[in-house]
């Protein structure tokens, strides 16, 4: 595994300049303050970081902090494609 | 109707010498210098790293105001932005701005820069041409854009008023300041936040520069027979103006007075000074601040410690104040912090009024052996006592774009 759930999470605050403390999984994105272009500025860093490509495009409609980070995760963390 | 007085009610700086103005001001006060040698590394896609004398900014200048407002804004920003944001903060805090009401609709920003986010611009060009990706960081365009800084400071502070960025290469916070003051004067504002910075020291830029063939081998020595051209620096300075009127009707502690500037251009080369476009600037901005027939004014020169500029800035200073200048007094303080770009007079600008209330003026450092060409009255070796209570700072630009400030204290 690449990246833990906590570390992904430590990512998103420092990225979308939000408290840590108030990224719990059920909270919605729009709420956390969390916009398009820190997303985009998310997946980025994600890239910079881990090597994983992901496109705005490719992400599915999400409802919560939880969805994005399990999404995420399973991206970074999934074996690479021989 | 006479135009609006405007006092200065606030200071910002941030540069090598320190990450205050009161910091800076103890640096030159005291003949310490922030020029040092760095090695520029540019990465895996760039030629050999090369050893340059620069004047860097420590980390760590944007704590105060990320510790009092957060990150929001200043999170997302390129270090040219962040230098201005951080000085403004300071300017602000010191004038008792904070907060007040009057910044939301009567008051102006104008802040200068040279070139804007050189540092994002070569993180981009690194993954475009060295990587070879077509995929650029999202906030590659508004960390680059010059006028993100202005718009940083109007974010933070919630400043709705007149809002823009001026670029002059290195006169761009002297035209700021100048524009800033007419909107007080004209009564589009009460308050402006004026000044500028810079951060273009950078593995890309600075090999430009190298070839523009201004950068010292070793140090900056302005004024001195021996000297070999400028230094680069980074950092940022700001100053609130505000109508007396204003600044009195809220009890403000006024610490200067914008007397008044004048403008001229060479229009002649890109990058060799003119003498009469350079007297031009000084002349009107002794007449725009009644400084003539005083018998002291501390000049803050140019002084970049270029060959061509200080000998032709000694000849300007002559030619426009004719013999009063063998008394008026002429410091060069990019010996200490380097050459700011965008940010230089500004800075000088903040260091002039506190050699003003001091009573002061600093030493020009590393002046070995003053140049028999410049005929002015250089303040070398050590801080000399003065009685000027009015200034004159000095800006000239590449392009033959000139200012010249007035201030009292």
């Amino acid at each position: 595994m690449k990246v833990s759930e906590s570390e992904l999470l430590d990512l998103i605050a420092e990225e979308a300049i939000v408290d840590r403390t108030t990224l719990k999984r059920e909270a919605a994105l729009g709420d956390l303050g969390i916009s398009s272009l820190d997303l985009i500025t998310m997946l980025f860093e994600l890239e910079e970081r881990y090597g994983v490509v992901v496109e705005e495009a490719e992400m599915p409609q999400m409802a919560n902090l939880g969805e994005l980070v399990d999404f995420l995760l399973s991206r970074i963390n999934a074996e690479p494609v021989a | 109707m006479s135009p609006r007085r405007i006092a200065v009610t606030g200071l910002g700086a941030v540069s090598a010498l320190g990450q205050t103005a009161a910091a800076n001001w103890e640096a030159v006060r005291e003949g310490r210098s922030g020029i040092g040698r760095h090695t520029f590394e540019g990465g895996d896609h760039a030629p050999e790293p090369v050893a340059l004398p620069v004047a860097l900014c420590e980390d760590g200048f944007a704590a105060p105001l990320e510790r009092s407002m957060g990150r929001k804004v200043s999170g997302g920003l390129d270090r040219f932005a962040l230098l201005a944001l951080s000085a403004a903060f300071e300017a602000l805090h010191a004038a008792g701005l904070i907060g007040h009401a009057a910044l939301s609709d009567r008051t102006a920003i104008v802040l200068g820069h040279g070139q804007g986010g050189q540092e994002t611009l070569e993180k981009c060009y690194e993954r475009y041409f060295g990587l070879r990706s077509q995929r650029m960081h999202p906030a590659s365009v508004p960390k680059i854009m010059p006028s993100s800084a202005v718009s940083a400071v109007a974010m933070q502070f919630g400043v709705h008023g007149p809002v823009f960025a001026t670029t002059s290469a290195c006169a761009s916070s002297a035209h700021a300041v100048i524009q800033g003051a007419s909107l007080v004067q004209s009564g589009l504002a009460d308050i402006a936040i004026v000044g500028g910075s810079e951060s273009i020291a950078t593995p890309g830029c600075m090999a430009a520069w190298q070839a523009i063939q201004a950068l010292a081998d070793e140090t900056c020595r302005p004024f001195s027979r021996n000297r070999d051209g400028m230094v680069m620096a980074e950092g940022g300075a700001v100053l609130v103006l505000e109508s007396y009127e204003h600044a009195e009707a809220r009890g403000a502690a006024v610490l200067g007075e914008y007397l008044g500037a004048g403008m001229s251009s060479d229009a002649f080369h890109i990058t060799q000074p003119s003498l009469d476009g350079c007297a031009a600037a000084i002349r009107q901005a002794m007449r725009a601040g009644g400084l003539e027939g005083e018998e002291e004014v501390l000049i803050a020169a140019h002084g970049t410690g270029t060959p061509l500029n200080d000998r032709n800035e000694a000849a300007a200073i002559r030619a426009a104040i004719g013999d009063a200048a063998a008394a008026w007094p002429v410091i060069a303080t990019k010996s200490a912090h380097g050459h700011l770009i965008g940010g230089s007079a500004a800075l000088q600008a903040v260091i002039a009024l506190q050699a003003l209330r001091a009573g002061l003026a600093p030493p020009i450092l590393n002046c070995d052996e003053p140049d028999p060409e410049c005929e002015i009255d250089l303040v070398v070796g050590q801080v000399r006592p003065i009685r000027a209570r009015r200034a004159l700072v000095n800006a000239f630009a590449f392009g033959g774009l000139n200012a010249s400030l007035a201030f009292a204290a």
